[in-house]
């Protein structure tokens, strides 16, 4: 009986501590890694401990709270690139009451009718959920049977809308019909292809006014004996511009003396420096895979303290307890260790900040180009790169054999360049032109290659893997269509 | 149809568009008192983006264009995309009121009668120039108050675009004609 007795209370001691754990982990404080329900999604598992900052409800609300707060945290991040698709099925478009009969189908003012996390068993490419044929949800039935508008389309499964290089749920501006039209009949290739923002990238020189500035390189007797940093500087960019030495090294000291640089020098400055001036790159960075963990939109460590006052329990927490369970500030860094494509062993201890690609001390573009992505990339489409018709392209250029803008680096198609208030700036985020693949169209293949076969070479994914080496197979007929149908019309 | 708005926040909406414009007290407006005043609001804003920028830049001075691909073709958008934009912007901003630009002959189809309010009301004010069209609804389990007013084409611009468009099922419209209406939804619970 006293055995039974003694079964009974550790039975329900246990389960009392195991509660009183996991409650703690999910509202408090801790490492919660075990409270996961399901693999992350690529990128997002970078900040798949941050909890907060996509399950943003306060604790105990309803359900639909939960949804509506965790719908709105996908927009904290993913709007502006939503915003820059100019998406076809915005959220905004299904919000006015007379799109109800939609929202049973398929509910497009929830970012979660399609993209849902910790799925991994569901989750297709584009950290899709929905089965391949969605668009027949809306599509199929009265006015909006697309089937009945598009004779073209009347033997068309559903499963092939969005899945062959014809249609995107949110991003179509390189497919939609009347740019199709336009660009219809160019030939495959431009007859001087070059990539004119790079030209344009290239031909930007330092500001005048630095010239004057240069020489002026303060820094400790011991920094300045380290005579590859110095040569490498010297050779710089920066050092063109009159960035010297206590501009990353001692910023409060800049342009005082010498013994306040030396008194408030930094051995090794961090990417914040960098975002000082470099902010278009510093802000698409954190946009991107790379720098995801920088995002402002992420939340902060929980503070436990003001985590038990929100839940009514202030007060009651001792200091040591308060410490232990303490989130462990997320690491700044995305390291390739945590990478879930193909890298090369020997990089895995590297971890993703400015200097990575771009040696700080010789701000070498050329380098953070394309030797910086291969010195961790190590998949198919990467190793194709080296001796495809791109690359010897690239090698041409930096030779000198060849005119600015005409090479292809890993950065020309994934770190696409772009036009802002007249001063040409490269994006750090390679989600803009990443996925699905027509995103970079219109950004980076139109600058040498006609629509048609920019079309066909990336809905070839042998092709993509191959990096661009042979023709492709893939015959897409959106062009034909698009074509015949303004024929037809006489418009 | 007379039903009064209940809930201040009611009242704010209407007063919020509407107030400043035509100087009219939002204690105790009328669901078709308020659907009226954002119909004049949105309908003056579009008839002036129209004659003193549309009209003005591309027949009158002809600096520019206006092209419904207005950012690839650096021109400006044309007046009925002006009116959809607002449209989406305040739908994306409040669930207190919606409005839509809907016609029975629409150049996109997602454009045509959803429900059968819109259809009746549609086609009263094609068939009632002059007239506005008032009901109710109800709709993802909400009753709305809904106002159709006709939308008349004002301009030679706009009976070419929609009569020459590829997609377009009506060819023969006259300048004059009702092509079509804006719907106005105000929630009554």
């Amino acid at each position: 009986m006293a055995r039974k007795a003694a079964l009974w209370i550790l039975c329900v001691s246990g389960t009392l501590i195991a509660t009183a754990l996991v409650t703690a982990w999910m509202l408090v404080g801790g490492d919660r890694r075990m409270l996961l329900i399901g693999k992350t999604t690529d990128a997002h598992h970078q900040i798949e401990t941050t909890c907060e900052t996509c399950h943003a409800a306060a604790p105990f609300a309803s359900a639909a709270a939960a949804a509506k707060a965790l719908n709105k945290t996908c927009r904290n991040c993913h709007e502006d690139a939503l915003q820059a698709a100019e998406d076809s099925h915005a959220r905004k478009l299904f919000r006015s009451p007379r799109m109800a009969v939609y929202w049973e189908k398929l509910d497009a003012r929830l970012c979660t009718a399609c993209h849902v996390e910790h799925r991994p068993e569901i989750t297709r490419p584009g950290a899709v959920t929905v089965a391949e044929d969605f668009c027949v949800a809306c599509h199929s039935e009265g006015d909006q049977d697309v089937r009945k508008a598009r004779p073209s389309h009347a033997g068309l499964t559903f499963d092939t809308c969005a899945s062959a290089g014809c249609h995107n749920y949110h991003d179509n501006r390189a497919i939609y019909e009347d740019f199709l039209v336009s660009y219809a009949g160019r030939p495959w290739v431009a007859s001087a292809p070059v990539h004119e923002l790079a030209m344009r990238s290239r031909a930007q020189k330092p500001p005048a006014e630095a010239a004057g500035k240069r020489g002026a390189a303060l820094a400790p007797a011991t920094a300045l004996a380290e005579q590859t940093a110095l040569h490498d500087w010297a050779g710089s960019g920066h050092a063109a511009a009159a960035v010297n030495c206590a501009a990353c090294h001692a910023p409060a000291a800049e342009g005082t003396s010498r013994a306040a640089v030396e008194a408030q020098w930094i051995a090794t400055p961090d990417s914040a420096i960098c975002e000082g001036c470099h902010k278009t790159p510093a802000q698409t960075f954190a946009q991107g895979r790379h720098g995801l963990r920088r995002h402002p939109s992420l939340a902060p460590p929980r503070d436990p303290s003001r985590r038990l006052e929100a839940i009514g329990l202030s007060g009651l927490l001792p200091k040591a307890a308060a410490a232990w369970l303490a989130d462990l500030p997320p690491p700044m860094h995305m390291t390739v260790a945590e990478a879930r494509l193909p890298m090369r062993p020997e990089a895995a201890g590297e971890s993703l900040h400015c200097g990575t690609c771009h040696q700080p001390h010789a701000v070498n573009t050329e380098r953070a180009a394309v030797e910086a992505c291969a010195s961790c990339h190590d998949g198919t489409h990467s190793r194709a790169y080296f001796g495809s018709a791109h690359h010897e392209l690239w090698r041409a250029e930096l030779a000198g054999q060849a005119p600015p803008g005409t090479g292809v680096s890993c950065a020309t198609c994934h770190m696409a360049k772009a036009e802002r208030g007249g001063k040409v700036v490269t994006s750090h985020n390679q989600n803009a032109t990443l996925r699905p693949n027509e995103k970079m169209i219109r950004p980076v293949c139109l600058d040498c290659h006609g629509l048609g076969f920019a079309i066909n070479a990336l809905a070839d994914a042998d092709l993509v893997a191959r990096n661009f080496q042979g023709k492709p197979s893939v015959q897409v007929e959106s062009i034909e269509w698009a074509v015949r149908r303004t024929q037809e019309t006489g418009n | 149809m007379q039903q009064r708005f209940r809930k201040p926040i009611k009242i704010a909406l209407a007063a919020a568009m509407t107030m400043a414009a035509v100087g009219v007290a939002a204690e105790g407006v009328s669901y078709r008192q308020a659907a009226d005043m954002l119909y004049l609001v949105m309908s003056s804003d579009r008839a002036v983006y129209a004659r003193k920028v549309v009209q003005r830049l591309t027949r009158d001075e002809q600096l520019l264009t206006a092209s419904e691909h207005f950012e690839d073709d650096s021109a400006l958008p044309l007046p009925a995309q002006m009116f959809r934009f607002g449209a989406e912007m305040a739908a994306d901003k409040t669930e207190d009121f919606s409005y839509s630009l809907l016609s029975l002959h629409p150049v996109n189809r997602k454009n045509g009668p959803g429900t059968d309010l819109e259809r009746e009301g549609l086609q009263f004010v094609a068939d009632h120039p002059g007239e506005n069209f008032y009901g109710e609804e109800e709709l993802g389990g909400e009753r709305y108050f809904a106002a159709v007013y006709p939308d008349v084409a004002v301009a030679e611009a706009c009976v070419n675009c929609h009569n020459n468009h590829k997609d377009s099922p009506r060819t023969d419209a006259e300048v004059g004609d009702v092509m079509g209406g804006v719907v106005i939804r105000i929630p009554m619970d």
